[in-house]
Parts: structure tokens; sequence; C-alpha cells
């Protein structure tokens, strides 16, 4: 009986795919791409913060305050950008 | 013989010179590599689609299986708001994915590997969600920027630090892509050379190294274009769900 086989085929494979799917729970591929994600998530926000500065100082010609206060405000951005993915990956 | 590492990024032309006004606008290696991967991408989906049999071949299988990959991140990410914007991030990821995989190639250019690629791409991202966002809801989203349960006193503050970091957004998801393609082609361009020049007494070390290495980069190829479609996924969810 064709059918009866193809039934039975298909309720072994599906019991292998639940069961490969707990295996896998851990490594699947999210869990990677969020470990690439944190490095440069820190490094953006404090290059973006000191571009801004710079942009502020060049523009009001006041050279090292805006640069300096934007870059320590883009430290603390980059921080809270990594709390914020790290607590999103614990979801 | 190129020995120098850094060779294997330089863009030159291809045919004539075309200028408009200031703007140098000639076919060069990287447009031709960028249209290699859209062709390559638009050839394996028509083949793909041509005939949907029950029973898929491979070409078929593989349409079906990116398909559904993309299909199942926006759903895990973005919800089912974010059905509408299917077409374009699965035609980013495919597109970043294959010029991805098409560096992997001896003799190829990366395309992904140089900034200003991977910036536009990123940018275009950025205008796209920041329109979604307020086209949803009006001024409305600006409260992305203002987190409940601030003291007023601290308000300024965090709101320039909430912006600074949205900003960071374009830089962090371009800087990511070019960074990892740009350095491990390089890497793997630095141990190539150490095969030749230590010969074949000593080559053997550096040569294991850089099969390895190929094996990480197509890792990393593959997942640095999934990283860029699932990110494009979570600020697009940002837009969508407003949420803080």
């Amino acid at each position: 009986m064709p059918k009866d086989q193809f039934k039975t085929r298909l309720e072994i494979a599906k019991k292998r795919i639940s069961k490969k799917n707990q295996e896998n729970k851990n490594d699947n591929p999210s869990s990677i791409g969020a470990a690439f994600k944190l490095s440069t998530e820190l490094v953006a926000a404090v290059a973006v913060g000191t571009i801004i500065g710079f942009i502020f100082d060049k523009t009001f010609g006041t050279t090292p305050w805006f640069i300096l206060i934007f870059f320590f405000v883009g430290v603390v951005a980059g921080i809270t950008n990594v709390i914020r993915s790290a607590k999103n990956m614990q979801k | 013989m190129a020995a120098n590492p850094m060779t294997q990024f330089n863009v030159y032309r291809i045919g004539p010179e075309v200028k408009v006004g200031a703007f140098d606008i000639s076919f060069t290696n990287a447009s031709l590599f960028m249209i290699i991967s859209s062709v390559a991408i638009l050839l394996i989906f028509s083949l793909g689609s041509k005939k949907n049999s029950l029973l898929p071949n491979k070409i078929q299988l593989l349409a079906e299986l990116s398909y559904t990959f993309v299909s199942k991140m926006i759903s895990d990410t973005a919800g089912s708001k974010a059905k509408p914007y299917f077409a374009f991030i699965f035609s980013l990821f495919m597109f970043v994915l294959f010029c991805n995989m098409f560096g992997m190639i001896p003799y190829t250019f990366t395309v992904t590997s140089h900034i200003i690629v991977t910036f536009v791409l990123a940018a275009f991202i950025f205008i796209g969600v920041t329109v979604i966002g307020f086209m949803k809801h009006g001024f409305g989203y600006l409260k992305l920027f203002v987190p409940s349960g601030v003291p007023a006193v601290l308000l300024p503050l965090i709101v320039v630090i909430e912006i600074i970091s949205y900003l960071s957004r374009p830089v962090s998801l371009s800087v990511r892509l070019f960074a990892n393609m740009m350095a491990g082609h390089t890497m793997m361009k630095v141990f190539g050379g150490f095969v030749i020049s230590l010969g074949i007494v000593g080559g053997w070390l550096p040569l294991s190294f850089s099969v390895a290495l190929t094996g990480l980069e197509i890792l990393v190829a593959f997942l640095q274009a999934y990283v860029f479609a699932i990110l494009t996924c979570i600020y697009l969810n940002d837009a969508l769900n407003l949420h803080h």
C-alpha cells in the first residue's frame, strides 16, 4: 500500500525534525548573529556622538567643548544600546 | 603577483569613462559584480518558480527554502504587521547574501567589503524605517526618543542619548557588514601569502589555516547577510509597533 507507506514515512520524518529542533535550539543562527551585533553597537554610538560634536564645534566655533561632551554622551548611548540588545536577547 | 593583501579591494574601471558633471559613473568591477549577483538571484527565482511541482527539484527547493526562511524571520521578529515589507527584506537579504557568496569565489570582487555600498544600503533602510514610523504614528513616533518613567530633570540628557543611539543604527549596521567582509578577505589573502613565502617546506600550516578560514568565511558571509536582514526587521518592528 503506497499510501500507508507514505504516511509512516511522513510520521518518521516529522519525529526526526522535532527532535532535531529541540537539539538545535541553542545554536540557531540568531544567537550567533546577536553576538556579532553587540560589538559594533558600542563603537557606532561613540562614533556618531563624536561626529555630531565635531559638526557642532565646526559650526559654532567652540572647538574642544562639544566634541568632549558628545563623546561621553556617545559612550553612554553605546552602553545603553548594548544593554538594550542584551535584554532583547534574553527574551 | 598581488602580494599586497589590500589590492583585492581595488575598484577599477571596465570599459569607457563616463562622467556626469563632477561624478564618475563609469562601469567598474564593483558594478559588474552587483549585476552578476542580481542576475543570479533573478535566474534562480525565475527558474525556481517556473513549474510548481509538488515534489520540487533542486532549484525550486532552494527558492522555496529561502522564501520560508525569510518569511519566518520576519514573522518572528517583526510580527504580522511587517508582511507588506517582505519583498524589500527578501531582496535585501538575497542581494547581500549573493554579494557575500560571490566574493568567496577566487578572483572575484566582494562588493560588500566597501563601506560605501553597505552604508548606502543601511542609509536607505534607516530613512525608509523612519518614514514608515512617521507615516504610521505621525509625530507620536517621536515618543521613541522619550522613554516613559524618566524624571524631568534627566529628560534633556536622555533624549540626546536616545537620538544618538537612533542615529547610530545605520552606522553599526553598515560597519558590521563591511568590517566582517573586509577583515575576513584580508586575512585569507595574508594566509595565502604565507603559503607562497614559506614554500613547500613550511607552507602546509598556513595552507590548512586557509582551508579552515574559507569555511569560516562562508559561515560569516551567510551570517552577516542574516544579521543585516534581521536587524532591518528589528528596526521595522520598532517603527511599526511603538513600545517602550
